[in-house]
């Protein structure tokens, strides 16, 4: 199966003292992997970088065979097959259906295929029926589910999800559960970040464990690819570290 | 206090029988206010958004400069663009000084950064996942930045109130630089000056009523929107 992401020599700066380094990481698509590790292990860090919000300041990102160092309008076609749902996502104050259709419009789909797509969505996440409710008026639970309505809507190649099913109820869990042992049979690459170290086998994800901001040796996936060399050659401007938004690889 | 409350009598009448002086005033008065904000808020909310967003070399400076014009007065502002703008100065050709335009200009430049400071303060207190959520969702930095305008729309707009606040009720460069022309640069704070000054109290008072009465109204709107 071939990667859909080829990190190589990954180096990522967080504040003064924190790094993420991955030396590689082959991601195969269709593949449901679990992100484990402590707290401050660098799980959130490195699904920000996945999803192309954050730049490293050396190494080498693929996805798929595409090199990740392109001009924004680039970038922006890369990102529009990656989605990420954060653990604490945030809603646009809008209704439910027009923070769904968000993705949507900036893709061009329109009218039906629009509305379907959106039914099709909460349907899929047990919240049939909430199209006109207001984001703002959402309980905590139900806020995150349509955060992943959103992503699933757009159908992503990868998805991308930073502790789904932290503080859930059991109802929302056995939801989640099922969208992510489903999703990749239809073809999508899934990474999950979780505490909970019972659940990559019972969703029969592979896992990826981190510590220090870095993989543990008896989970490097695969054997390294030949971009190796290419690597090297990358110079990343040095990111930006005065404010929080300026963390985002703009 | 006969003085004061015949003169207020007679001011509300000027008020209430659309009395053509005060309308004409009231009138130069919001034209040159509104255009002032509107070209603030045209230059002052991108600068705000992009000094939150953007960092870059001479970033502090910028930020001090835009404090600095924040707290100068407006007759300041006045006195260095009739400099600029006087028939001896470097802009006297283009023949602005003492009317509308000249004080438009100078109310923009009174007003550009009190709107880019307060959209500073709005994009800075924004929740930090609104650009990040944008942008995973497919939004490029353009798409994200205006969607981070959307979401912060309430403190935008108050932060065009306040500049609004601000040059509806200035003096310096309304007459500066309008030079106070009856029907043609006199604002309401202008007329208030002179009006008194020629001890037409009941005059100034009815501008002052209707002057009181819009900052009233903008500071009850920016109430409610800080309330949203």
């Amino acid at each position: 199966m071939k990667p859909v992401f080829s990190l190589q020599n990954i180096q990522l700066g967080r504040g003064n003292n924190f790094n993420l380094w991955i030396e590689r990481l082959e991601v195969r698509d269709g593949v449901l992997y679990s992100l484990t590790g402590p707290n401050g292990a660098g799980k959130s860090t490195l699904l920000w970088l996945l999803a192309m919000l954050r730049r490293p300041e050396s190494g080498a990102i693929y996805f798929g065979d595409t090199l990740v160092h392109g001009t924004r309008s680039e970038l922006k076609k890369l990102r529009q097959q990656i989605t990420l749902v954060e653990q604490a996502p945030y809603l646009f104050d809008d209704t439910v259906a027009r923070n769904i259709a968000f993705g949507l419009r900036l893709r061009g789909i329109q009218g039906e295929e629009r509305n379907n797509r959106i039914s099709q969505a909460l349907e899929d996440v047990g919240l049939g029926g909430f199209e006109k409710r207001k984001a703002r008026e959402l309980s905590g639970g139900e806020v995150r589910r349509v955060a992943l309505a959103r992503a699933l809507a757009l159908r992503p190649k990868v998805l991308l999800l930073d502790e789904p099913t932290a503080n859930i109820d059991e109802a929302s869990l056995q939801i989640v559960e099922a969208l992510l042992t489903s999703l990749p049979q239809q073809g999508m690459t899934i990474i999950f970040s979780t505490h909970d170290l019972d659940q990559p086998e019972r969703l029969g994800a592979e896992v990826i464990r981190m510590r220090d901001g870095k993989l543990e040796a008896a989970t490097y996936p695969a054997s390294p690819r030949q971009h190796v060399a290419t690597a090297e050659k990358i110079t990343w401007p040095r990111p930006l570290k005065i404010s929080e938004s300026s963390y985002l690889w703009l | 206090m006969d003085y004061l409350l015949t003169s207020l009598s007679a001011a509300i009448g000027l008020i209430t029988q659309l009395n053509q002086e005060v309308l004409s005033t009231v009138g130069i008065s919001l034209y040159t206010s509104l255009t002032a904000i509107l070209l603030a808020s045209v230059l002052g909310v991108p600068a705000g958004i992009a000094l939150g967003l953007k960092q870059f070399t001479g970033r502090r400076l910028v930020l001090t400069l835009l404090n600095t014009l924040m707290s100068l007065p407006s007759v300041v502002i006045g006195l260095l663009l009739f400099g600029m703008l006087s028939r001896q100065g470097p802009l006297g050709g283009w023949e602005l000084l003492y009317t509308p335009l000249a004080m438009i200009i100078g109310q923009t430049v009174l007003a550009t950064p009190i709107v880019a400071n307060y959209t500073l303060s709005v994009i800075n207190g924004a929740d930090n996942r609104i650009m990040s959520t944008a942008m995973t969702l497919g939004a490029g930095s353009l798409q994200s930045g205006w969607q981070l305008l959307k979401e912060t729309r309430f403190g935008i707009m108050a932060a065009v109130i306040a500049g609004f606040g601000r040059v509806i009720g200035e003096v310096g460069v309304a007459m500066m630089l309008g030079g106070n022309i009856r029907g043609f640069t006199r604002t309401m704070t202008t007329a208030i000056a002179l009006e008194t000054s020629k001890g037409e109290f009941a005059f100034g008072l009815a501008l002052g009523i209707v002057l009181m009465t819009i900052v009233l109204l903008i500071n009850l709107f920016l109430n409610l929107l800080q309330h949203r």
